[in-house]
């Protein structure tokens, strides 16, 4: 193991994997271990995904409507899961997308060095 | 689990897929097979934690949350004791109250009756409307041209009740016997537990006599002996062979007539001959319509069969026309309506439980508002918050019903022990699954009956605005006190109906144990015995054995009183006769005029207590030999001689072959209710027991002896005369009575019982609403004493808020009672549905309870110490 590993890799914010799923889907179908693979690779191995957690929150999403399932053949001729977003996704997908800008937004300004007297 | 053992198996193929393509990766990137999987299993986490959580997205999220719900709200009743306890036994006593009724309901009206296909069988009857006569039963005759024409029917039986005396093998005894036809078991479609029902040559004249027992007497008399069968039984001293024997559970019992055992009409040595005549003979027809045919086309074609075959069968009598009825209803009879009348009842204690238990509801709401305003606060929403409380309401709900359910247990066993006999389907009712289901389905309705308002006004979202306003303590909102007002004057008003409608049978039964029956029933004792109709088979010999019997029992100096009369008054069957008088302007056919026909020793009124009014008792010169002779009660000389003096007129009335005889009127006697109690006393007609009598003896004795000592005496005394002959129903009088005041008395003493607990649960909740008022204007009332006024205003001031609510619910429920009483109008006797007495003292009754509910919170506003309560300003 590296040591980027050990020390640079951060735990997912709860909630925020739904979110990170989604956005993975958007280009279009894919298995479950594409998905992980994706969201390790998009953030540059910083993010830790649990990988067995992608599991509950994949089912937590089709309970909610967002993304589907069905069967496919994946890239060596195997059989496969592939998850799809489902129109109401796309549309949970801009709202959590605004939500999460909103609050990484608030965060930074929170966490920006604190504005001198009167200026607020 | 299926579903969940599906969703798995997928669920763990794609894991597995998952980690071989990890693994796959981990190889690519240089890493020895065995690391490269280890690795990937590790990355992966615990597979079967995953695999739990993922079922656990689709399954326990909400009934994880009902569990919290239902923790939550047994943490509630657990901190509440005191709630907890009132408003449990409350629902309790409501639930309890109808599962109870409920039990009787479904046994007598919803449970299928326990036979193939039970609606498809029915009741073929004669009724004419024009002469107010509404089920007669036919001839035999007329029932075998009844099943020879109709089509609609797949088959047809008929059947009569009776009583013989089954001897041999111990004492002997009376056995109901039912009197069938051959088509009888199979139409009902019960197969014999053991041998063989009836064949079709049973019914012919001449056949070998069989019969068939049930399965209780098989067992109680004969030890369920196995090889009963092909054996001999003597009924009325006549051998009968045993050819099969019914199962436990067959039981078939019309007009109050159960069966121990059957035999086939023709060997009856009553009835048996009876089938011959073409115009006598009341037989019950039963049949079963084919398949395919309607209740309306059965009853279309056998009233177009009617038409020519009553005129042939009673010619002259117009109107007269053949219905058919579904058995169920046949067999019921007239216990509906009171049952239905005592579910309304019981619903109406439910609603008034259910009321009391919002209301309690209403009040914890408010010292919970911090506690919702909490949780919304922290994000439940108002549906959350509302499914919280509904399901607390349910846990309280089921609590009661639990409760409630032991309550109604015991009541049907209490209700099956007062329940007159020969009421129809008694040995059904029970607590059984369905009325479980009934019970469980009633609290859950009973549940979001109380706790719905409640659950609205708690999960209001104004109410958590208001609150941080004030920031303290949470007001009661003018909407929350309205509705408790409203609750407690619909308790009231409730109440006053239920307690109108027992007012009104309670004064009914003591307008008839008021009835005075018109012969004595204090120290009058009485006991009926049967004659074997083979052994005694001619009038002559019943004479004997009455007067032989008589002379033995009188000669014991305690019995000395004994006289003889069939049948008895208040016995099951009264003998119902036509008559006509001689010389007399001839009647209109078709309409009838009849007696009640009583053959007696000369002694009976005496010993009874019958007043003689004009002429002559009877003597021991009236015999067979010497004029007939009559004497009738006053009711059928003010109907028959208005203005004529009836003795020496002549009556024509007699049993075949004395159909034509004409009797001298000799006396006029008082007249009494032989029939039953609440009916009016009709005409009578007695005559000499040596002249004219009947099969078998009752007897009346006037004595001071005990019961037992003279029912021994009695059947000492008999057995002299015959040692196989059973004395049955020996008893006083005035058991007799409490017997006819059966059903009124048992339906009297429910309906003032859910009247006095309704009472009670009004006024309790005139006291929770008051008490509460009272808590939450203690600084008004502290304010008001500091100001001056006294205590007696103060008192007067709550009183007055109690008698508002309580006469507002007085004066609705008045409204209601009047509107209703008219629906158990069938259930009184002497008094009106607007009965002024009860319509009176009903809304004092309840006026005053709310009253008295009230002082005792209003003595509690009188003692606000005012400083006290200034301060806390």
């Amino acid at each position: 193991m590296s040591t980027k590993e050990q020390q640079e890799r951060i735990e997912l914010l709860q909630g925020t994997l739904d979110l990170l799923i989604l956005r993975t889907l958007l280009p279009g179908p894919t298995h479950g271990h594409a998905i992980a693979k994706a969201i390790e690779f998009r953030s540059d191995d910083v993010l830790q995904v649990e990988q067995g957690s992608l599991y509950p929150a994949l089912h937590r999403l089709i309970k909610r409507g967002w993304i589907s399932v069905q069967d496919g053949t994946s890239e060596h001729n195997r059989r496969a899961k592939f998850y799809r977003l489902t129109a109401r996704g796309r549309r949970q997908l801009q709202v959590e997308t605004g939500n999460w800008e909103k609050l990484a937004g608030a965060i930074a300004r929170i966490l920006r060095p604190a504005p001198t007297e009167g200026e607020s | 689990m299926s579903r969940r053992k599906r969703m798995m198996e997928n669920l763990n193929q794609e894991i597995r897929d998952f980690i071989e393509r990890e693994t796959q990766d981990n190889i690519e990137r240089g890493m020895s097979p065995d690391e490269a999987r280890y690795a990937a299993l590790r990355k992966f986490g615990n597979m079967t934690q995953v695999e739990e959580e993922t079922w656990a997205v689709w399954s326990f999220v909400w009934l994880e949350q009902l569990w919290q719900d239902v923790r939550c709200g047994l943490r509630q009743l657990h901190r509440n004791p005191g709630f907890t306890l009132v408003a449990t036994l409350t629902l309790a006593l409501g639930i309890g109250a109808n599962t109870a009724i409920f039990s009787a309901v479904y046994a007598v009206l919803l449970k299928p009756l326990p036979f193939a296909h039970p609606g498809q069988l029915v009741r073929v009857f004669e009724a004419n409307d024009r002469a107010g006569i509404g089920g007669e039963g036919c001839s035999y005759p007329e029932f075998q041209e009844w099943r020879r024409q109709n089509h609609v029917f797949s088959g047809m039986a008929a059947i009569q009740g009776h009583e013989l005396n089954l001897t041999g093998r111990g004492e002997p005894m009376v056995v109901k016997v039912g009197d069938v036809t051959a088509d009888f078991f199979p139409l009902l479609g019960v197969p014999p537990l053991a041998g063989r029902a009836f064949l079709p040559p049973d019914d012919d004249e001449g056949a070998a006599p069989v019969a068939v027992l049930s399965e209780g007497l098989w067992r109680s008399r004969f030890g369920a002996d196995p090889n009963l069968i092909g054996k001999a039984i003597d009924l009325d001293k006549r051998s009968f062979t045993v050819v099969g024997v019914m199962p436990a559970g067959f039981r078939f019992s019309l007009d109050g007539r159960g069966g121990q055992l059957w035999i086939p009409i023709v060997q009856d040595p009553t009835f048996g001959p009876l089938a011959k005549r073409p115009n006598l003979g009341s037989f019950t027809a039963i049949a079963r319509l084919k398949p395919e045919v309607t209740a309306a086309e059965g009853r279309a074609e056998m009233e177009a069969l009617g038409n020519p075959l009553v005129q042939q069968y009673h010619p002259g009598d117009r109107g007269r026309t053949i219905r058919i009825a579904s058995l169920r209803e046949a067999m019921t009879g007239d216990a509906p309506a009171p049952l239905l009348v005592l579910l309304a009842a019981v619903g109406l204690v439910l609603l008034i439980a259910c009321a009391n238990v919002a209301n309690l509801l209403l009040a914890r709401a408010t010292s919970r508002a911090r506690e919702f305003a909490m949780r919304a606060a922290l994000g439940a929403g108002r549906i959350r918050i509302l499914r919280q409380l509904l399901t607390e309401s349910a846990v309280l709900g089921l609590l009661g019903a639990a409760v409630g359910m032991a309550l109604a247990y015991w009541g049907v066993q209490g209700l099956s022990g007062l329940l007159p006999p020969g009421f129809p389907r008694a040995e059904s009712i029970r607590v059984d699954g369905s009325v479980l289901a009934f019970a469980l389905l009633l609290s859950i309705g009973a549940s979001l009956l109380f706790g719905l308002a409640p659950a609205l006004f708690a999960a209001d979202p104004q109410l958590h605005a208001a609150l941080q306003e004030s920031g303290g303590r949470p007001g009661e909102g003018k909407g929350r006190r309205r509705a408790r007002n409203l609750l407690v004057t619909a308790e009231v008003a409730l109440a006053m109906v239920l307690v109108v409608g027992a007012g009104l049978l309670i004064r009914s039964f003591a307008a008839l144990l008021a009835v005075d029956p018109g012969f004595e029933t204090r120290n009058i004792m009485k006991a009926e015995v049967s004659l074997p109709r083979f052994q005694y088979s001619t009038p002559q010999q019943w004479v004997a054995f009455s007067n032989e019997a008589l002379a033995r029992i009188q000669a014991q100096p305690d019995l000395h009183d004994t006289a003889v009369a069939l049948p008895l008054p208040l016995a099951d069957q009264s003998c119902n006769l036509s008559f006509s008088i001689a010389n007399g302007a001839p009647q209109p056919p078709g309409t009838n005029h009849t007696a009640d026909y009583v053959a007696v020793s000369p002694n009976y009124f005496q010993v009874i207590g019958i007043p003689l009014l004009r002429g002559r008792t009877f003597t021991a010169q009236d015999v067979m030999s010497t004029p007939r002779v009559a004497i009738i009660s006053e009711e059928l000389a003010r109907t028959y001689f208005p203005n004529r003096d009836p003795l020496g007129q002549q009556l024509v009335f007699g049993f075949p072959p004395d159909t034509n005889v004409k009797r001298e009127i000799v006396g006029v006697v008082g007249d009494v209710r032989d029939a039953a109690l609440n009916k009016r006393p009709g005409p009578m007609m007695y005559v000499p027991f040596n002249q004219a009598p009947l099969w078998g003896v009752g007897l009346v004795i006037k004595t001071s002896s005990s019961a037992a000592a003279a029912a021994n005496e009695i059947r000492a005394k008999v057995h002299e005369v015959d040692r196989d002959l059973p004395v049955t129903d020996v008893g006083w009088m005035f058991e007799a009575v409490d017997v006819s005041l059966g059903q009124a008395h048992l339906r009297t003493w429910l309906l003032g019982l859910f009247g006095a607990l309704a009472l009670v649960l009004a006024a309790a909740g005139i006291f929770g609403v008051i008490s509460y008022s009272v808590s939450r204007r203690r600084r008004e009332f502290g304010l008001r004493m500091a100001l001056g006024a006294s205590e007696q205003e103060v008192l007067r001031l709550v009183l007055k808020e109690a008698l508002r609510l309580a006469l507002a619910g007085v004066a609705a429920g008045l409204v209601l009672a009047v509107g209703l009483a008219r629906l158990i109008s069938s259930l009184l006797y002497g008094v009106r549905p607007a009965d002024p007495a009860t319509l009176i003292a009903a809304p004092l009754l309840l006026t005053g309870a709310a009253l008295l509910a009230a002082y005792l919170p209003a003595r509690r506003a009188t003692r606000v110490d005012p400083m006290a309560a200034l301060r806390y300003e």
